[in-house]
């Protein structure tokens, strides 16, 4: 939205202070001095729109990289040059926006002049440039107007090493703990997070703790079948790419960071009730990372809403056939019929085959990659109910504000 | 700096409109000062002829006008956000 200047701000104040003198000294000259002035910041509001259209539509931007396959964290050069008309009158700056999941700004410049920055892409998988950025002003407005319109060159980053995150390779410099593997295979530390009430004081890290100045608790590996399975929901296309983009990242330094720590993991893909891929037990990395490349957004082909089990389902079938009036009662009547029809016989293909996972897997630890998005998160349940039964520990990785899911024991933020 | 003084110039030319008192010599006043204010002065008729017809429409109804004026402001803002709504969806890739 366009905003006024300084000076547009003082043109509305003088044309009300001459509008109260019109209105007390009843003065037509002055009401028509307060009429004009208004009428004169509308049609100047008029001009900017149409200068800032003609602008925006003769936008040209040339934009290379020096390369466009590149491995995650790894810098990038990118030169711009940005062409636009620009209009008598308005000052106009421009600034190429780099991908959402880069680190690293452009400079603000000139049109025409040739920019060229650094930017490091943090996630993998194919991503684009965001557009552009256009700061016109004139003597009375000023705004801002990002065009998306020009994203170009795809971008396609491999992952890479975990870094800094507390059991990675480590970024070369600053506070970073390394997790070395043991000599001899056992139980060793997977990791640190801050402490949560409840957890056991004798896990506490005091080296850690005093370090960063809050309570961190040490993170086991398990003794036997020690493996864990990471499980993959893929959101719909419905969803932010920037918010996929870091998932994505999220997924694969998960998946990288067992296989570096641990005995290897087990991989489990699936968009809505439907397994996309299923990697068992895999202590390579390549081809664990080879499963993951490529996964983008999937909109599965039937949701499940399903209840989680028959014994649920009997449950609901349960509910008092009684209504207020006589169509609810009718309604009532067929829902607890048709409930109980199915109760006895559950035939949930989606949860036979994630117990089947889960026996080839013999994982101790699933570990449920989501974004929860708004909908249907009955698989998720389903999922999460077949750990219990085989007597896993359930951890979600969600995105904060997201809620949580039944049968979950540990929720972390991604 | 240079604004500031254009805009003390531009309030001492209000001043003289109020006080020449007719609305023939207040338009002519009012045309030439905003027209010195301005500097690019592209699409300047089109301002020109609604401030004519606004002078007439306060010459023959009164300080009334002001409030036709105000509503008719509004409905101006209005298209000018629709506008910029439209302009700010296109370059969004979105219409």
């Amino acid at each position: 939205m366009i905003r006024p200047t300084r000076t547009s701000g003082g043109i509305a104040a003088l044309a009300l202070a001459l509008a109260v003198t019109a209105l007390l000294l009843e003065n037509p000259a002055a009401a028509f001095a307060a009429g004009s002035l208004a009428l004169f910041l509308l049609w100047r509001g008029w001009r900017f729109e149409s200068d800032l259209a003609a602008a925006a539509t003769s936008l040209e931007v040339i934009r290379t990289v020096d390369r466009t396959i590149l491995r995650q964290g790894t810098a990038a050069t990118v030169r711009v040059q940005i062409n636009l008309t620009v209009p008598p009158g308005m000052d106009i700056r421009v600034r190429d926006v780099p991908p959402a999941v880069a680190v690293g700004d452009a400079p603000p410049s000139p049109p025409g002049r040739a920019v060229t920055y650094t930017i490091r892409l943090m996630a993998p998988g194919e991503t684009s440039f965001g557009g552009v950025a256009i700061e016109a002003a004139d003597t009375f407005f000023t705004t801002n107007l990002v065009c998306r319109r020009s994203g170009a060159p795809q971008i396609r980053v491999f992952p890479a090493g975990t870094v800094g995150d507390g059991r990675g390779r480590g970024a070369g410099s600053g506070d970073t703990e390394v997790d070395r593997r043991m000599a001899i295979s056992g139980q060793s530390i997977l990791g640190f997070r801050p402490y949560q009430t409840g957890d056991d004081p004798n896990l506490i890290d005091w080296k850690i703790t005093a370090r960063r100045d809050t309570l961190y608790v040490r993170q086991m590996t398990g003794l036997e079948g020690g493996a864990p399975l990471i499980a993959v929901d893929l959101p719909g296309r419905a969803g932010d790419p920037a918010a996929f983009a870091r998932f994505s990242m999220a997924v694969s330094g998960a998946v990288e960071g067992a296989i570096s720590a641990r005995d290897g993991c087990s991989l489990l893909i699936v968009a809505g009730p439907e397994i996309v891929r299923f990697l068992p037990r895999t202590t390579e990395i390549r081809e664990a990372l080879a499963a993951l490349g490529g996964l983008a957004p999937l909109e599965p082909r039937a949701p499940l809403y399903r209840a989680p089990g028959p014994a649920v389902l009997a449950a609901r079938a349960r509910v008092p056939r009684q209504g207020r009036g006589e169509e609810e009662t009718a309604y009532l009547a067929r829902l607890c019929g048709a409930l109980s029809a199915f109760a006895g016989e559950n035939p949930a293909l989606f949860a036979a085959a994630v117990r089947t996972a889960f026996s080839v897997a013999e994982a101790r630890e699933v570990r449920v990659y989501s974004l929860l998005p708004p909908g249907d998160r009955s698989h998720l349940i389903q999922l999460a109910g077949e750990a219990k039964i085989r007597g896993m520990r359930v951890v979600l990785k969600a995105p904060a504000g997201t809620g949580t899911l039944p049968g979950v024991d540990t929720v972390e933020v991604i | 700096m240079e604004i500031d003084r254009k805009f003390l110039l531009l309030c001492a030319a209000e001043v003289l409109v109020v006080a020449v008192d007719n609305l023939i010599l207040a338009l002519i006043l009012q045309v030439i000062a905003l027209g010195a204010f301005v500097g690019d002065r592209r699409g300047y008729p089109v301002f020109v002829a609604g401030a004519i017809l606004f002078a007439a429409v306060v010459a023959s109804a009164g300080n009334v006008a002001l409030i036709g004026l105000a509503a008719a402001l509004g409905c101006g803002y209005l298209i000018l956000t629709l506008y910029d709504y439209r302009l700010t969806r296109w370059a969004g890739g979105e219409a």
